[in-house]
């Protein structure tokens, strides 16, 4: 009955019960790994399992050292295109209708005041954590040769997701979105020469109404979106080929030479890669297999993420101002928090504080890694020998948030100075 | 079958043939594809800039001038402007903040912005916050139907008024 030639004489009854597990194997290349070499197979027969090395570092997993922030990032940006699209489905960009649908989605659409919540909660909350992966990217150093250029893609999925949220809070046209869009738009009318174009290009008309609406729509759920996932998968791909997963550069408890050099043991088309972590059988050993350890960690965080938007869009219901009235601008008129530092600088000079100051800090983001070219501390937080280099940047990340608080908290009625207490 | 001169090397550094052609074709397809890009660039600036637009109109009539009572200063939002009228003289002054396009609102002490708090005197002369500018003054005429009209189209110099 074992013996291959007899396989033509199976009945129909065998080839039925054994259907279940033919189809698992034709999905699954192999087993729920009980072997190392089963264990790399699982990450790299697997589509969406191999965007990971088989082994990573140990150091990788520790969680402290990169928080998990990127991964964080990427996660709430899937909630955001979930809830997205979802919401895709009742919305209309137009002016006389996308408030009524806000309405709608609060009022009769099975989980609609949920997952409006949950889109603009995941909006807030990516706009911070991109940010603070930024910080602990450029605190630890992890930003030094050979990965210049993903730091530098790291600052353009920066901006492409607070252009995204920019504009997506167009969209329920209510007064805070108006005015707001009125204020950004006539920021951009600042830059020099080309200033006005632009603007009117962006909003299709000399104000903000239909054509804006419609522009930034088609800018939020299509084009920003595609150019965020093309960024992200380049973003991926080079950490790979870049040296791996960020991590501290030694454990504190330094590896022993005991595991060493098995050159037995063949890998494949691992041979082939060239670069740092051709570590099989080179060095001595201090990585874990991917599956479990990282996929694991992995699953954690995004269960931690996904718990945390849940919880906060059941406590906290995503703001709606009234609906936009051209004649009366709310006053203060308000952007986002993360706007606030800018609009706050904005109110001393329209082009220095929209365009000069701004302009200059994320050139200045872009040149991080050309002009720091030390290669010393990197991998460790606050490392003694940067302590120019995080001074500088702590004070302009320290500098933004008190102009955020200001914006947020002393600005009263046009914009004077108020105290919150 | 290759047609290459013999004071010519027939061969590139890297031992491939060096085929004229094909040097040529290369460079032909370089030039188009930047060609290409360039031209798309160009006609997608065209594409998004409109001809047409939708909002409200630049030029409009307001009212007789009997409806402007001499002493009136009245904001009117849709149309962003603020008809003056003093004894027999009407003119009309833009509403949107220089600063970045907010409505300014009629004040005491003339126009104040809510948003970056920008303030206006009377004749739209910035007297403190960030406006760069002070705020224009439109052209007012006496259409044949009686009726007066503005044209934000072309502005006059401040202080100048249409006497009715």
């Amino acid at each position: 009955m074992s013996t291959p030639t007899e396989v033509p004489n199976k009945t129909a009854l065998t080839t039925l019960r054994e259907f279940p597990s033919n189809v698992w194997n034709s999905i699954f290349r192999n087993p729920l790994p009980s072997t190392d070499l089963e264990r790399a197979s699982t990450s790299f027969t697997n589509f969406f399992l191999h965007i990971h090395p088989v082994k990573v570092n140990k150091n990788t997993l520790r969680p402290v050292y990169t928080l998990g922030l990127g991964l964080i990032s990427l996660f709430l940006f899937l909630i955001l295109i979930a809830t997205g699209v979802l919401l895709m489905f009742y919305y209309v960009p137009s002016t006389t209708q996308a408030y009524d649908r806000m309405l709608d989605l609060r009022g009769t659409v099975a989980f609609g005041i949920f997952l409006r919540n949950m889109h603009r909660w995941s909006a807030h909350g990516m706009v911070a954590i991109v940010f603070l992966h930024m910080c602990r990217v450029f605190f630890t150093g992890a930003y030094k040769k050979p990965r210049e250029f993903n730091w530098v893609l790291g600052v353009l999925l920066l901006l492409v997701t607070l252009f995204l949220s920019f504009t997506g809070y167009l969209l329920p046209w209510d007064q805070l979105a108006f005015w707001a869009i009125t204020v950004g738009t006539s920021i951009a009318g600042y830059a020099p020469l080309i200033g006005r174009q632009v603007q009117f290009v962006l909003l299709g008309d000399t104000t903000v109404g239909q054509e804006a609406l419609l522009r930034f729509y088609v800018l939020h759920v299509a084009v920003l979106p595609a150019l965020l996932v093309l960024l992200i998968a380049v973003h991926f791909w080079r950490i790979r080929k870049d040296g791996g997963l960020s991590r501290p550069e030694k454990a504190a408890t330094p590896a022993p030479e005991a595991g060493v050099v098995k050159l037995k043991k063949v890998y494949g088309l691992q041979g082939f890669v060239r670069g740092p972590f051709t570590k099989v059988g080179n060095v001595p050993d201090d990585s874990v297999y991917s599956w479990p350890n990282l996929l694991m960690a992995e699953l954690f965080v995004f269960v931690l993420t996904v718990s945390l938007i849940l919880v906060v869009s059941l406590a906290f219901n995503a703001p709606l101002e009234q609906p936009v009235n051209v004649m009366h601008p709310p006053n203060p008129a308000k952007a986002p928090w993360y706007f606030l530092g800018l609009q706050e600088l904005v109110s001393y000079s329209a082009f220095w504080g929209g365009i000069g100051i701004p302009g200059l800090m994320v050139a200045l983001l872009f040149l991080v890694p050309y002009i720091d070219r030390t290669t010393h501390g990197v991998g460790r937080w606050f490392a003694r020998e940067r302590l120019l280099a995080n001074t500088i940047f702590l004070t302009l990340v320290i500098l933004n948030v008190i102009f955020i608080a200001i914006g947020t908290f002393f600005r009263g009625p046009n914009w004077t100075f108020v105290s919150p207490f | 079958m290759t047609g290459a001169t013999g004071s010519r090397d027939r061969h590139l550094p890297t031992g491939e043939p060096n085929l004229p052609r094909r040097r040529v074709l290369t460079w032909l397809s370089s030039f188009g594809l930047f060609a290409s890009v360039v031209l798309a660039a160009v006609s997608d600036w065209f594409f998004f800039k409109p001809r047409v637009t939708y909002g409200p109109r630049s030029r409009f009539a307001i009212g007789k001038p009997d409806d402007f009572p001499p002493g009136t200063r009245i904001s009117r939002d849709v149309e962003r402007v603020c008809i003056v009228r003093e004894s027999d003289r009407i003119a009309a002054i833009s509403t949107t903040c220089t600063h970045l396009g907010c409505i300014v609102g009629i004040a005491d002490t003339g126009f104040a912005c809510p948003c970056h708090g920008s303030h206006y005197d009377q004749d739209g002369n910035v007297t403190s916050g960030p406006a760069p500018k002070p705020l224009p003054w439109f052209q007012v005429t006496l259409a044949p139907n009686g009726e007066i009209e503005v044209d934000k189209n072309s502005q006059v110099e401040p202080g100048t008024y249409f006497t009715v």
